[in-house]
């Protein structure tokens, strides 16, 4: 439903948010279409809470854009809100309420039926004795859960959950990855955050890789797969050990008494085994491809170097009108991007 | 609407009112216990028999306990009475209900990140300032009409102190009291509307309160400071003299109400432009 005619459901452009001093995200450029399932990756203090949190009306951007459903979160914040579904990173709740006061409250707030009240608080394993407690009485896991249907009770087609598998325990999270799947089937728009790889792999089929307030990357999961590093590992038959290995050095080796293992770029596999083959006494060699989550520290940590150029280019590709694809005119971002949604959303 | 069921039309004060409940109950009683036991005191013993046996007047300044700018000394039938509805008890009653909705109204969900499910649904700031100022009105109503009515039967049943108070007075003087707790709510909701401290917001009520009663009382003490009595609410808030000469203070209620009012529009000003989130 998107309202701007460009096919995207939620638009950041060179959205930056500045606390005094600090900076909270600086010069974030994104889109999410609608129906994708997308990803806001990075560890805590990267800017994912801040950057949700101007989606959804309550900072109102230093510099930049936010439009949602082509709605601005704060001027327009009455007539967004109905649209949205919301759960923050840290919830808090008012602990003397019971949970089913809690989420009559905040339905009573929404303005709109809550269809799904039931049917959720049942999949998500919350009973009627657990809803008449007060929340003060609840565990982490079960707070996120009453979290969750109130989020999701009325239906919203934009749904935006920062850290929302805190503190479930494995059978709930299998039942939120379902609900997920679903809310991506009907069509609906889902903005994650999260610090946990394989739960982005598992989720979304877009994401946005955030470090200190900047944009590192936006890729689809396939896309990085296919871009992941390959794990080169070696064993000397002289016995040395550790020693300088010149221009293999920058691939971070990893000594293990006559082992070593690096990690290289998938182009640079051949000439870089050729290279360690011709120089030193291998005895042995194997190579595999590396996991996702070595992936995204790879490409954490050279972020620092292209975090500019790359957050740049996604500005661009927003402004053409790229939004729904990955990085700006890349065709094969936007197949990645496809195949991740097909291949990465179903549970 | 049963206790515990959820306003759907005013879902903000039924919130605020649930959460506070106990607390309001508790200050309610408190209120009708002291208010009791001056009416009480008033009764049984003559006002002039409280302040020694040489019958020598109270000092000037103990106006201010007796809620009088002018004629009205404590040792009197209204300056007895009015010393009840000025009382530091009387006054931290109201300053416990100023402070603690007060602080619930912004500052203390932006402080323990409840605001962040309240306001992201449909909810205007307006709205949420308006609902939670409403709750705080009728905390503060219901604490002086407990106060007003507890001194008005007390008055109706001895008749030397139906004697010495003109009929409907006592209804004044508790009108004036939701005067001067309105002069003190528009301040505290700026506090809070800008804060992101509940601390903040109780300690200036506490301040606005304890302060104002201090000028009134250096005002009346000592004539140099005379002038600043005028920025004093307690100047305005005179109770003892209503219940001593009746009639309506429609320019003190002006001014208690208009300072409320000021204060409330700043709230309003001030919690449009701010950040909700930490």
């Amino acid at each position: 439903m998107p309202g701007d005619g460009t096919g995207s459901v939620i638009e950041l452009r060179s959205l930056t948010k500045r606390y005094g001093g600090t900076v909270g995200i600086e010069r974030l450029d994104v889109s999410v279409a609608a129906g994708e399932v997308f990803g806001l990756l990075g560890p805590n203090g990267a800017g994912k809470t801040t950057t949700l949190r101007c989606l959804v009306g309550l900072l109102g951007p230093s510099e930049g854009q936010v439009r949602v459903l082509g709605l601005d979160p704060v001027a327009d914040h009455r007539r967004l809100a109905p649209s949205i579904g919301y759960l923050p990173g840290e919830l808090r709740l008012y602990p003397e309420l019971t949970g089913q006061q809690t989420l009559d409250l905040l339905a009573a707030l929404q303005g709109a039926p809550v269809p799904r009240q039931g049917e959720l608080c049942d999949r998500l394993k919350l009973s009627r004795a657990d809803l008449a407690r007060p929340v003060g009485e609840y565990s982490r896991g079960m707070k996120q859960k009453l979290g969750l249907v109130q989020s999701l009770q009325h239906r919203p087609p934009v749904v935006v959950l920062d850290e929302p598998s805190e503190g479930l325990d494995p059978l709930v999270q299998e039942t939120f990855y379902e609900l997920l799947a679903e809310e991506a089937a009907a069509g609906r728009t889902v903005l994650l955050s999260s610090h946990v790889l394989p739960e982005v792999q598992r989720t979304c089929g877009r994401v946005a890789i955030v470090r200190h307030g900047r944009l590192v990357t936006v890729r689809s999961v396939a896309e990085l797969r296919h871009a992941r590093a390959r794990r080169v590992r070696l064993v000397f038959a002289d016995g040395l050990g550790a020693r300088p290995l010149g221009a293999a050095e920058r691939w971070s080796p990893r000594w293990d008494g006559r082992r070593v293992e690096l990690l290289v770029p998938p182009d640079e596999v051949v000439p870089a085994v050729r290279g360690l083959l011709a120089e030193l006494p291998v005895a042995d060699l194997t190579v595999e491809e590396a996991g996702l989550d070595e992936a995204f520290l790879d490409l954490y940590r050279s972020g620092d170097g292209e975090s500019d150029g790359e957050g740049d280019g996604e500005g661009e590709g927003d402004g053409d009108g790229e939004a729904a694809v990955g990085a700006a005119g890349e065709d094969e971002a936007a197949d990645g991007n496809r195949d991740g949604s097909d291949g990465e959303t179903t549970p | 609407m049963t206790p515990g069921t959820v306003s759907r039309r005013l879902p903000l004060v039924w919130l605020a009112l649930h959460r506070r409940r106990r607390m309001l109950l508790s200050l309610l009683l408190g209120m009708v216990v002291f208010e009791t036991l001056i009416v009480v005191i008033a009764g049984t013993v003559a006002p002039e028999e409280l302040f020694g046996a040489a019958r020598r007047n109270p000092p000037g300044a103990f106006r201010a306990f007796s809620g009088s700018n002018g004629d009205i000394s404590i040792a009197s039938y209204p300056g007895l009475l009015g010393a009840g509805l000025t009382h530091p008890f009387w006054i931290a009653l109201q300053l416990t209900v100023i402070g603690s909705l007060g602080a619930a109204a912004v500052a203390a969900d932006v402080e323990s990140g409840t605001i962040e499910l309240l306001m992201t649904r449909p909810v205007s700031r307006r709205r949420l300032l308006a609902e939670r100022t409403g709750a705080l009105v009728a905390a503060s109503v219901l604490l002086n009409a407990a106060a007003t009515l507890t001194v008005a039967l007390g008055v109706a049943f001895s008749p030397k102190l139906r004697d010495a108070v003109p009929e409907g007075a006592v209804f004044t003087a508790g009108l004036l009291g939701c005067a001067l707790a309105f002069c003190l709510t528009g301040p505290v909701l700026a506090v809070s509307a800008l804060s992101r401290r509940r601390a903040h917001v109780i300690g200036a009520a506490v301040v606005f309160g304890a302060v104002g009663f201090a000028l009134n009382f250096v005002a009346l003490a000592w004539s140099p400071a005379r002038a600043l009595r005028y920025f004093s609410p307690f100047h305005y808030y005179a109770p003892g003299d209503v219940l001593g000469h009746g009639g309506v203070p429609w320019a003190a209620l002006g001014v208690l109400t208009g300072v409320g009012l000021l204060g409330l529009l700043l709230a309003f000003r001030l919690l449009e432009r701010r950040d909700l989130a930490i």
